[in-house]
Parts: structure tokens; sequence; C-alpha cells
């Protein structure tokens, strides 16, 4: 589940590298969406009175529902989503995967205690602890974009990292999605919050990862050993060794190799046979589908297949799929409103006033 | 510039006209317009205003002082600390400059949003023609050259190098000619796949541009 604790980490070191915008403010960009990150949310958040929305045959809906309406959204404010779906998980994610399932049978036992007790709020709370995103509902969900003409990406390995090489590659704007993985990566801009459901409001955060190393004064590397010590999917971290003391480590030492070759291994024992140069190699090298390959095309909605595919059995109203169906054809014939950065190129300001100000009071509070 | 950079104000007022204009260094300041306005509507018609900033202040004082200087008010206003980027204009040669009256531009503007958000400006050697069109159907508008100039401001004038066609989002051109009361004519400026500048001239002492981008179609159509 990403890296722990980077995004609090980056909010309390270098502030600057975050902004906060309006999904407005996004309209004709192209925005790599993390797939099996935003079903999940769907499949947890899409529910009515605890449940997830099924078909007449009881198959869940939720994961098609979310993907349906949020991607209109999107579309709607003028953003050209690219789904990417993850592939096989690599080999080092094994032991977190198997936590994971760990944790579910665990989640499973307390469910069926809680169903015995007639808890319902832990019932509510367990199921969703329990949500699992399959290979069907990744394959409803591909068949679906398709109808929508929305492109899919399909990622040898993980999806963060064949979105973070489309964002290298200038193929997309930036990586949506709420794993900060995705800069451990090399993604130059990270987008959180951009699936979220309109009620939520919440503002999208935007991560630059040059402001992010600028304010945290890593290269890309240590930032790298960094993220492993704040604790990755693929090795555990050290013990004992929180993110303040992280940065400090990296900072002073420059390298897990240093840090270990200092650290007191009696005080922080570390994990035997570590791998953290595999997983070093994974962040720097990933296994993706070179971007020049990928061709992203946004083509004309299918109404008619759309409706085909939504209503009937799976109880979609008809009325409201084709008005959605006729929001993507609208935005894709509208053109694109230009910027004006694209044109006039960004100085460095004249000091300000204010600015100075803050600063010298800075030096008078040390 | 707002927030999503898409158009961005520039206002200028040359020193010569100012009654006293003192600056020792560069500063750039920030300022909440709608405070700002709050203490504009506390002076009087005929006041004098002096405006007055230290070094690495944190306020701006303005201060207002009647005809028979028996009345002398000082407000003094919180600066804000600007995170915004700053972006270099280039010097650009621009195929097509218009000029014509404010209030005929203020008027194509607003009759044309009628019909869609975006209008199409296009210039060409016989004129400038203003399009839009939309659910309820289209609308153009052609302006000539006047060829007879007897009164400056009332003219249409056209210098073109090469004919230009670029559409805008009416949205922002609307906020644009709120400005139309400075001076009874605007030039807008345009070249093929750059902004467009909308300039108004205050007096003689300077100028207000607004600069705004054009919309562009999408590569993959």
């Amino acid at each position: 589940m990403g890296i722990l604790g980077l995004s609090k980490l980056i909010a309390d070191i270098a502030p600057t590298a975050v902004k906060e915008s309006d999904i407005k403010n996004y309209f004709g960009r192209k925005v790599a969406i993390d797939a099996s990150m935003s079903l999940y949310q769907f499949l947890i958040a899409v529910r009515s009175e605890g449940q997830q929305l099924v078909s007449e045959d009881g198959e869940t809906t939720s994961h098609l529902m979310g993907t349906f309406y949020r991607t209109i959204r999107l579309v709607e404010n003028g953003i050209k989503p690219v789904f990417v779906f993850d592939g096989k998980p690599p080999q080092m994610k094994s032991s977190e995967l198997e936590k994971r399932a760990e944790r579910r049978e665990q989640a499973q036992k307390e469910l069926d205690k809680a169903t015995e007790a007639g808890d319902q709020e832990l019932v509510e709370k367990f199921n969703r602890r329990l949500v699992k995103v399959t290979k069907q509902h990744s394959d409803e969900c591909k068949q679906l974009l398709k109808l929508m003409g929305i492109p899919c990406v399909e990622a040898p390995c993980e999806a963060e990292a064949q979105c973070a090489a489309l964002v290298k590659r200038g193929k997309v704007y930036a990586v949506a999605t709420e794993d900060m993985d995705a800069l451990t990566f090399g993604s130059n801009v990270l987008l959180r919050h951009m699936t979220f459901s309109e009620a939520r409001k919440m503002p999208i955060q935007e991560f630059h990862f040059d402001r992010v190393l600028e304010g945290l004064e890593l290269n890309r590397g240590e930032f790298i050993d960094l993220c492993i010590l704040l604790g990755c999917d693929y090795c555990p971290s050290i013990r004992g060794i929180g993110p303040k003391r992280a940065i400090e480590l990296i900072r002073q030492h420059r390298s897990i190799e240093a840090i270990l070759d200092k650290l007191d291994t009696k005080k922080y024992p570390v994990a035997e046979n570590w791998a953290y140069a595999e997983a070093r190699r994974l962040f720097e090298t990933p296994e993706v589908t070179d971007p020049d390959q990928i061709e992203l095309k946004w083509s004309e909605p299918d109404e008619d297949g759309l409706v085909a595919f939504l209503c009937g059995s799976r109880n979609f109203a008809e009325d409201r799929v084709r008005n959605g169906a006729k929001k993507l054809a609208k935005a894709k014939s509208t053109s694109t409103q230009g910027r004006l950065d694209s044109f006039f190129k960004v100085t460095p300001a004249t000091p300000s006033a204010k600015r100075k100000v803050t600063r010298l009071f800075a030096q008078f509070t040390k | 510039m707002d927030n999503s950079h898409v158009s961005l104000v520039s206002l200028n007022l040359r020193n010569d006209g100012f009654d006293k204009y003192r600056c020792d260094r560069n500063l750039s300041m920030g300022i909440n317009l709608t405070n700002m306005t709050k203490i504009m509507k506390c002076a009087g018609n005929d006041d004098v205003l002096t405006i007055k900033a230290q070094d690495n202040a944190d306020s701006v004082m303005f201060m207002f002082e009647s005809q028979n200087q028996e009345k002398v008010s000082d407000y003094e206003m919180k600066l804000m600390n600007l995170d915004q980027e700053h972006l270099g204009i280039p010097e650009t040669d621009y195929s097509c400059i218009i000029k014509m009256p404010s209030a005929e531009f203020a008027r194509i503007c607003r009759d044309l949003s009628q019909f869609g958000e975006s209008v199409v400006i296009s210039c060409s050697k016989e004129g400038v023609k203003f399009s839009a069109a939309g659910d309820i159907g289209a609308a153009n508008i052609k302006l000539a050259q006047t060829s007879n100039v007897d009164k400056e401001e009332e003219a249409v004038a056209i210098e073109m190098q090469e004919p230009v066609t670029l559409t805008f989002a009416c949205r922002y051109l609307n906020s644009f000619t709120k400005a139309t009361p400075l001076s009874p004519q605007v030039q807008l400026s345009m070249s093929s796949d750059v902004p467009l500048v909308v300039e108004y001239k205050i007096g003689d002492i300077g100028h207000i541009r607004y600069y705004l981008a054009p919309k562009i179609e999408d590569e993959e159509n």
C-alpha cells in the first residue's frame, strides 16, 4: 500500500512540493489512472445502505457504477483519462501479499463473529476489509472503458510503474493514484483524490517530484532509499526507524549501505538477508512496456453498446446511461482551452516584500 | 493570472502620470484586490491619493487628502504572500492588430456569448469577423475597415501581415470588457497559436492588457 507516511513527511518538510487545486483546473490534461487502486476505491465506497450494488444475478456492479460515473466526471471537466491495469505482481511483493491474505482471513473470522453477534456496524466494517479486486472486476471495467472510448493500458507488472513511465516520456501529464509509490518510480507529477466522489469536495493534491527532491534535499537514488526505509511493498523496513529518523539518516549518510555501516544493529535489528538492493532495483528499473509503443487514443463512446452492457441484467437505468454517453460525446467534440504557460516562460519572481520579511523573522527567531 | 492559467492581466501606469513618484528599488507586493477596493471606496471623488510602502514592508499605506487639506485619512492594508509563478511575456510581432471602438467590442462579446461558449475571431484583408455557434443556431458579425476617418475613436482599423483565425472562450472576453469605460478604443492583437492581447489605453499614462490563451483543437481530431 504505497510508502508508509511519505505524504505526511513531504507535507511537513517540503510543503511547497504540494499544491491543492480544483478539478476544473485540469482541463485538457492527459492523466494516467492507476485502475486497480480506483477499482478498489469504488468497491469500498460505491455502496447503498452498506451493501455493494449488485446485478440481478447477484454479481457486484459497484466497480462499474464508479468507473462509469466518475470517468464521466473527469471527461466533463476536460480531463483525458487513461486507465492502467496491474499485470502480475512482482516476486518481491509476495510476502506483502501473503500478509494481506492473512489480514483478510483475520477479517473473515471477525466478520463471522460479528454476524453471529448481530453487530451491524462491525459487519459492515469487516465486509469492507474483505473487498478484493478480482480479475473479473478488471475485465468488466476494461470492457466498459472500451465502450466509453477511453484507452486502457495493461502493465506487464505494477501499474504505478507503468503510469510513471508514461509521465516520464511525456505521454501523459500526471499519474492519478492514492499510492505514493508513483513518486518513487519517478513520476514527475502525482495527483491524489482525482477519482473521489464530487460530493466529498476534496481538492486535488498535486505533488511535483522535482520540488519534493529539492525540499527534502535528496537526489532520486537517495529518495528511493528513503522510501525503502519508510516502508514499501517489496521488503521490510528497519524496526524502530520512523519517518523522522529515516530522513535524518539518509541526509547524513546518503545511502542505505552507508547507514548500515554506521547503524547500531543491536538497537535497530535489521532483517536477515534484507533485500533492500533488489527493492531499489525494482524502483529504479521496473518492468514496464516502452511508452513509445503505447498509443493512446480517445474515441467516440458507443451509446448502444453501453446500454446493452450496463442495462439489462446489470440493472442500470437506461436514460442515465444514454445521458452519460451524450456527455462523453459532447466533451469529445468541444475544443480544449489552451494555457498561457505553454506560450510564456515562467520567470523567477521579483523578490516579494512579504517573503523577505518572513525570512528575516526566521533568522531572528533562530 | 487565474488559477487555471488561461488568462492574465497586466496594468501599467507610467511614473510621469503621477505628481510625485519615487521608487528606490524594484519591489513586488501581493495585494488583495477585494480589500483594496474596500479602501478605495472610502475616498472622496476629488481626494488626492498617496500610496506608500517601505522596503520589506508587510503592509501598504493609502492616504487620502481632501482638496482643502482639511481632512486627511490614512489606511493601512496588509500585504499577501503571493505564491504565484510569474510569466515572462516575450515581445511579439503580431500578424493582426485590430483597433475598434471599445463599446462595439463589448457589445459583440455580449451578443455572441448567447450563442455558444466560444467565439471565433478571424481577421482577413476584408475585415474582421466574429462568429459563434451553439444549440440555438449561429451568429456572425463582420466589421469592415472604416474608410473615412473623421473621428479616430470610432474607426475600425486593421493592420495585417497575414490572416489569422483563433477561437476564444466568451467567459474571459466578457470579463475583459469590464474595462470598456477606461478608453473609447480597444486594440486586439493576434497571431496564430499565441495568446490574444486585448489592450485598453488609460489616458496618456498607461494601459491595461489582458492576455487570453486560445482554444485548441485536439490533435487526434
